[in-house]
C-alpha cells in the first residue's frame, strides 16, 4: 500500500481481524441480543415457550383424543400428539422466525461487520436452542408423571428433528430473502404454512388417510420426518409406505441451497432499500 | 485515507431504477483531515455517508477504506429499540471484537453519555438527543481512522455539542472526521476542508469556509 510508511497504517493493518473472526464476533453478539429481545419480550416469554406445545398437546387431545385412540391402537395417545406437535412446530416456528429476522435486526446493519444473513442464521440457532430447552423440560414433564418418553431409537428420532429444524432454515432463508424482495411473498408463505398444520399428520396417523390420496399427502415433506419421528419413538408404531427421510432431506438441500443462493446475490440489494 | 473513485450511486425504487443519486463522484480524504459535508436535503450526503461507511455498495465506481471507518452516526441508526442502552453498547462492542476488555469500554460508553439510569432503559424511551449522545459515546469508545457522523451534533444540547467538540479536539492527531450538518457554526467549529454536493457531483474545498460560500450562492441563484 502507498502509506507503508506511515505508522498508523501499519499499525491497523498489524491490527485487523480475520473474516471468520468477525463473524464469530458478530454471531455471539447477535446470538446474545435475540436471546435477550427473545426472552424479554413480554414478561412471561420464557413460560410460553414451554406451555406452547403444552396447550397445543392438551387442545387436540380433548378434540381429537377419542376418534384418535381407535386409529392408533395400543400407541399412547399422549406421545403420539406430542411428537406431531413438537416436529412441526419446529419447523414452521423456525421458518417464520427467521423470515422476519432482517426487518427485525434492520437497524443493526448499520455496523458494516452485520451482514443481512448473519440475522437469519443466528435466529436459526437460537430456535433450535430454545426448541431443545422446550423439548427437554416437555419430556422430563411426561416422564415424571409416567410417560415410557425414551425412544427405542434415539439416533433416528434425532435425525428426524434435525432434518424437521433444517427444512424450517432452508424455507426461512428463502422467505427472508423474497419477503424483502416481494414483500406479499412473506405473507403467502406464512398463510401457506397455516393450514399445513392439519395436513401433516399432528393429530391422526396418515394411515387413516384413503390408499388413493396418500400420495398427494405425501408430498408434504414435514410428513416425512414427523413419521419418522414416531416410528423411532413407537416400536410397535406402523407407518404407511412411501414415508422416507431421503424425501425430507432432498427438500432440505434444494431449499437452503436456495436459500442461501439468493442470500448472496441479493446481498446489497436486502440491505439497501 | 479514503479514496473515492468514479463513484455512480442510483436506487431502485417501486417504479424501476431510480435517477442517479450520486454521478462519478471522485476524491481523496487524507488522513486526520475534518472533512464537512454541504448540500440540498437530498443532494445525496447520507448516501455518500453510507458508501464511504461500507454499509451500501456504489452502483458504479470504488471507494476505498485505507483505514478504520466507524459506521454512520446519527438518527438513531444502529440501535435495536427494545433494548437497554448498555445492551446495545455491549452488542457493539461484542461485534467489534472487544469481548475482553468489555467493562472498560463500557464504562467510557456511560462515562462520555451521561445519560444517568435511562442508560439501563430501552431505546425506544429515549429523546433524538440522548440518542445521539449514546451514538456519539458509542463510536468514540474504539480506535477508529475516520469517525462518520450525520448530523448527530444537530439534536445534542450546547453542554455536549462542547463535549463532542472537545471530544474531536483531543482525538485530532490521530483520527479524522466526516460530518454532514446543516448547521454553519458546527460544520465551522469541526471542519477544515469540504465537499459540496450538487446535482449528483462532489465538489471539493480544501477550506470549509469556501465550500459553504458555494453551496450558500447555489441556494440564491
Amino acid at each position: 500500500m502507498a502509506f507503508a510508511d506511515d505508522p498508523a497504517d501499519v499499525q491497523n493493518r498489524n491490527s485487523v481481524r480475520s473474516p471468520t473472526s468477525i463473524t464469530w464476533a458478530v454471531w455471539k453478539a447477535l446470538l446474545l441480543r435475540e436471546a435477550v429481545a427473545r426472552l424479554s419480550a413480554t414478561r412471561t416469554a420464557w413460560l410460553w415457550l414451554i406451555l406452547d406445545p403444552v396447550v397445543q398437546v392438551i387442545f387436540l387431545i380433548v378434540l381429537f383424543g377419542f376418534v384418535l385412540q381407535k386409529l392408533i391402537g395400543n400407541i399412547d395417545m399422549g406421545l403420539f400428539i406430542t411428537t406431531g406437535v413438537l416436529g412441526f412446530g419446529l419447523a414452521r416456528n423456525t421458518a417464520m422466525r427467521i423470515k422476519d429476522a432482517i426487518t427485525a435486526n434492520d437497524t443493526l446493519l448499520t455496523y458494516r461487520q452485520v451482514l443481512a444473513v448473519d440475522t437469519v442464521l443466528v435466529r436459526a440457532g437460537l430456535e433450535a436452542l430454545l426448541f431443545i430447552i422446550s423439548a427437554l423440560c416437555l419430556f422430563t414433564g411426561l416422564g415424571l408423571i409416567g410417560y415410557q418418553v425414551f425412544p427405542h431409537d434415539f439416533l433416528q428420532v434425532m435425525l428426524a428433528f434435525v432434518a424437521l429444524w433444517l427444512a424450517g432454515v432452508g424455507l426461512g432463508l428463502i422467505l427472508s430473502v423474497s419477503s424483502q424482495l416481494i414483500p406479499e411473498s412473506g405473507k403467502v408463505g406464512g398463510v401457506l404454512l397455516g393450514p399445513l398444520y392439519f395436513v401433516s399428520g399432528i393429530m391422526y396417523p396418515p394411515s387413516a388417510i384413503p390408499p388413493a390420496y396418500q400420495g398427494w399427502f405425501l408430498l408434504n415433506p414435514f410428513v416425512h420426518g414427523i413419521e419418522t419421528i414416531r416410528t423411532g419413538f413407537f416400536p410397535q408404531y406402523h407407518t404407511i409406505p412411501g414415508v422416507s427421510m431421503g424425501y425430507l432431506l432432498a427438500f432440505v438441500m434444494v431449499t437452503i441451497c436456495l436459500g442461501l443462493a439468493l442470500h448472496v446475490r441479493y446481498a446489497t440489494r436486502v440491505v439497501t432499500k | 485515507m479514503i479514496v473515492v473513485d468514479g463513484v455512480y450511486k442510483r436506487y431502485r425504487s417501486d417504479h424501476g431504477m431510480g435517477k442517479w443519486v450520486l454521478q462519478n463522484v471522485s476524491f481523496t480524504i487524507p488522513p486526520k483531515l475534518n472533512v464537512g459535508l454541504v448540500g440540498r436535503n437530498g443532494a445525496g450526503k447520507s448516501t455518500l455517508l453510507r458508501l464511504i461507511g461500507g454499509i451500501d455498495i456504489p452502483t458504479r465506481g470504488l471507494v476505498e477504506r485505507r483505514c478504520r471507518v466507524s459506521w454512520p452516526m446519527g438518527f438513531g441508526g444502529g440501535l435495536a429499540a427494545s433494548l437497554t442502552g448498555r445492551q446495545n453498547a455491549k452488542f457493539v462492542c461484542r461485534i467489534h471484537g472487544h469481548e475482553e476488555d468489555l467493562q472498560d469500554r463500557l464504562r467510557y460508553i456511560e462515562d462520555f453519555a451521561e445519560l444517568g439510569e435511562s442508560f439501563d432503559e430501552p431505546i425506544k424511551t429515549y429523546s433524538s438527543g440522548m440518542k445521539s449522545r449514546l451514538q456519539f459515546g458509542l463510536s468514540l469508545a474504539f480506535d477508529f481512522d475516520v469517525y462518520i457522523s450525520d448530523e448527530v451534533t444537530a439534536t445534542g444540547d450546547a453542554a455536549f455539542k462542547d463535549k463532542a467538540a472537545a471530544a474531536f479536539q483531543a482525538l485530532s492527531d490521530r483520527a479524522g472526521l466526516i460530518m454532514v450538518s446543516h448547521a454553519e457554526g458546527t460544520l465551522k467549529e469541526f471542519c477544515k476542508a469540504g465537499i459540496w454536493l450538487h446535482e449528483g457531483r462532489a465538489y471539493w474545498f480544501d477550506s470549509i469556509n469556501d465550500a459553504l460560500t458555494e453551496y450558500k450562492k447555489s441556494l440564491h441563484r
